[in-house]
């Protein structure tokens, strides 16, 4: 790990003023469970580090009218917890109680989640987040059998690693960032974006901005979210699924069906969105919907496996979000 | 435990010194020799070491050193325990010198303590999701020989633990390398794969006690426990969709493969 300086902050905006304009002059540690693997592996670098636990404002789960807030700082385990987001967001709870270990559970944080580094193993042995050597990517004739099975023309191959993104996204969440010079706020969707160069990061954070919190609107959905995971114990999902149905009665009246662990960001399968309306939730629906969603994938030479996994998640999701 | 027994001693009594190069020469901690190598030496150390002790103790409680044991802490004369000393009177008789004694296994003809032959069968119990590949140990059962179990407890341990090898070597460990860039790509927990206490499933373990299994003397134990139920759990799978899946790990993957073949 490279020598860096420390900074402990108590509150959002001396933290903000211990941020660099570019990245690797300081990096933020909530949980650390990704960061410091990062630092440890030299993947990151930075001068500074900042430590936003102790900042009371990024923390808790409020819930009123119009939607849930959840602290930036709030651990998976909180979220997975919290009476309300159970109640109304199980999609999210599930994607929560889906990162498999409670060790991470607890130190992990809601932000966190969502800002962490692909997972992808080039890129964690050093072939940064594109996955080249000599200028030539290594993951269309490499070993690519947990890489995109869409979007994945290049230049990017891997997968988003956020549990919660896809259920995010499925729920219309925003996600609130902060600099010195105020607030700004970013749709879920938007906020995982396919780095186009090696400079550029999978999310809309910029080196000089915190994400502070999520909102989560009451939009009244039926929700689910379903992993397909090979262990219990610690592992990374194979493919995804989370599900947002708007309904009257058992007629689906709209469905946001969203994909993870299958593209360089959470995949809104809106063919799959289209195929549900106006149907009740059946097995076949589900099945055809899962279909649908699957319709543009181009699996890579080893990753075709994960077309049928990510067209189960997506019927079992489905079909769990109507349950009871 | 082997010198404990054998002097009659608490456990706590004896102290063990491993790992120092003022030691004298041992068999290798591993091949799964070391039970039944270290126990016959211990064994034989402290036979001898004991022998020398009833020589100096024998005159201060009148009799022979054939007529005394060493029993709960002290040596007693074998028939009449009212005649006896602790053991710290009993070493106090060998004035400053102290006892040092070798045992020593005879490489050629090992017999008695340190006796060979394994045996063992392995089962596994499986459900299969059909729909991901993803195989899920429901019950495993592991009935081993390992002739005289020297301790039970730590036996069992170590068969419950190469089950778990077992099922790690069935279901997920592989290593990945890179032919482009000649790297390992998964040397980490995450993606050299590990089962947890979720993915095991039930463990049951089985050891036969009895004089008859005890006369064979201690056989090794450490990998053949690791070793059958890789078979069995691809056997079960088998047994389960109706076709093999030829290659290990049992990953999503190959399953799903292999059930495509089938029903093609």
């Amino acid at each position: 790990m490279q020598a860096f300086e420390y900074a402990n902050p108590a509150s959002l905006q001396e933290a903000l003023g211990q941020l660099g304009n570019k990245w690797g002059e300081a990096d933020v540690l909530a949980g650390g469970t990704d960061q410091l693997s990062l630092m440890k592996e030299y993947l990151a670098t930075p001068k500074r580090l900042v430590n936003i636990k102790n900042i009371k404002e990024l923390g808790g789960i409020q819930n009123s009218k119009t939607g849930l807030r959840i602290g930036a700082t709030v651990t998976l385990e909180e979220l997975a917890e919290n009476a309300e987001v159970r109640k109304a967001f199980p999609a999210l709870a599930e994607a929560a109680r889906g990162v498999s270990s409670p060790q991470i559970r607890n130190m992990g944080t809601v932000g966190g989640d969502l800002c962490q580094r692909p997972r992808c193993w080039y890129f964690r042995q050093g072939f940064g987040v594109l996955a080249t050597k000599d200028g030539q990517a290594l993951v269309p004739n490499g070993e690519n059998r947990y890489h995109a099975i869409l979007d994945n023309e290049g230049p990017a191959y891997f997968v988003s690693a956020s549990s919660l993104g896809p259920a995010l996204v499925a729920l219309g969440a925003k996600v609130r960032l902060a600099s010195a010079s105020g607030h700004r706020e970013v749709a879920a969707a938007k906020f995982f974006v396919k780095p186009a160069n090696e400079n550029a990061r999978e999310i809309a954070l910029l080196p000089n901005e915190i994400l502070t919190e999520i909102i989560v609107p009451h939009e009244g959905t039926k929700n689910a979210t379903y992993e397909v995971r090979q262990k219990e114990a610690l592992d990374w999902p194979l493919a995804t699924a989370s599900v947002a149905l708007k309904m009257k009665g058992s007629t689906v009246v709209s469905a946001r069906i969203v994909l993870g662990h299958v593209a360089p960001t959470p995949w809104a399968a809106t063919q799959a969105d289209q195929a549900l309306a106006g149907k009740a939730i059946t097995a076949e629906s589900a099945e055809e919907a899962a279909k649908a969603a699957l319709a543009d994938a181009k699996p890579l030479s080893q990753n075709g496996y994960k077309v049928q996994l990510a067209r189960v998640a997506v019927k079992r999701a489905l079909l769990e979000a109507v349950k009871a | 435990m082997v010198a404990a027994e054998t002097l009659g001693l608490p456990l706590g009594a004896v102290a063990l010194k491993i790992g120092d190069s003022s030691l004298p020469p041992s068999g290798a901690s591993g091949g799964s020799t070391t039970v039944g190598g270290v126990s016959s030496s211990s064994r034989k150390s402290a036979v001898n070491a004991l022998a020398k002790l009833f020589d100096a103790v024998a005159p201060s409680l009148g009799t022979t050193p054939d007529q005394l044991a060493a029993v709960d802490g002290r040596v007693q004369v074998k028939n009449d325990p009212s005649k006896s000393l602790t053991w710290k009177a009993a070493c106090q008789k060998l004035g400053v010198k102290g006892i040092s004694e070798m045992g020593e296994n005879n490489q050629r003809n090992p017999g008695g303590l340190n006796s060979s032959g394994v045996g063992g069968v392995q089962m596994a119990d499986v459900s299969v999701d059909t729909e991901t590949g993803i195989v899920k140990i429901n019950k495993a059962v592991a009935v081993q020989d390992i002739g005289l179990v020297i301790n039970p407890t730590t036996a069992e341990s170590q068969i419950h633990g190469g089950c778990i090898m077992g099922i790690c070597a069935a279901l997920f460990e592989e290593r990945v390398m890179d032919q482009q860039t000649g790297y390992m790509l998964n040397p980490d927990m995450e993606f050299n794969k590990l089962a947890g206490i979720g993915d095991i499933g039930e463990i049951i373990v089985h050891l036969d006690i009895t004089p008859e299994h005890d006369k064979r003397g201690p056989v090794g134990l450490g990998e053949p426990a690791a070793i059958a139920l890789i078979t069995a759990i691809a056997n079960a799978t088998a047994n389960a969709i109706g076709v093999r899946v030829p290659e290990i790990p049992l990953t999503p993957n190959r399953v799903l493969a292999a059930l495509e073949r089938r029903n093609a």
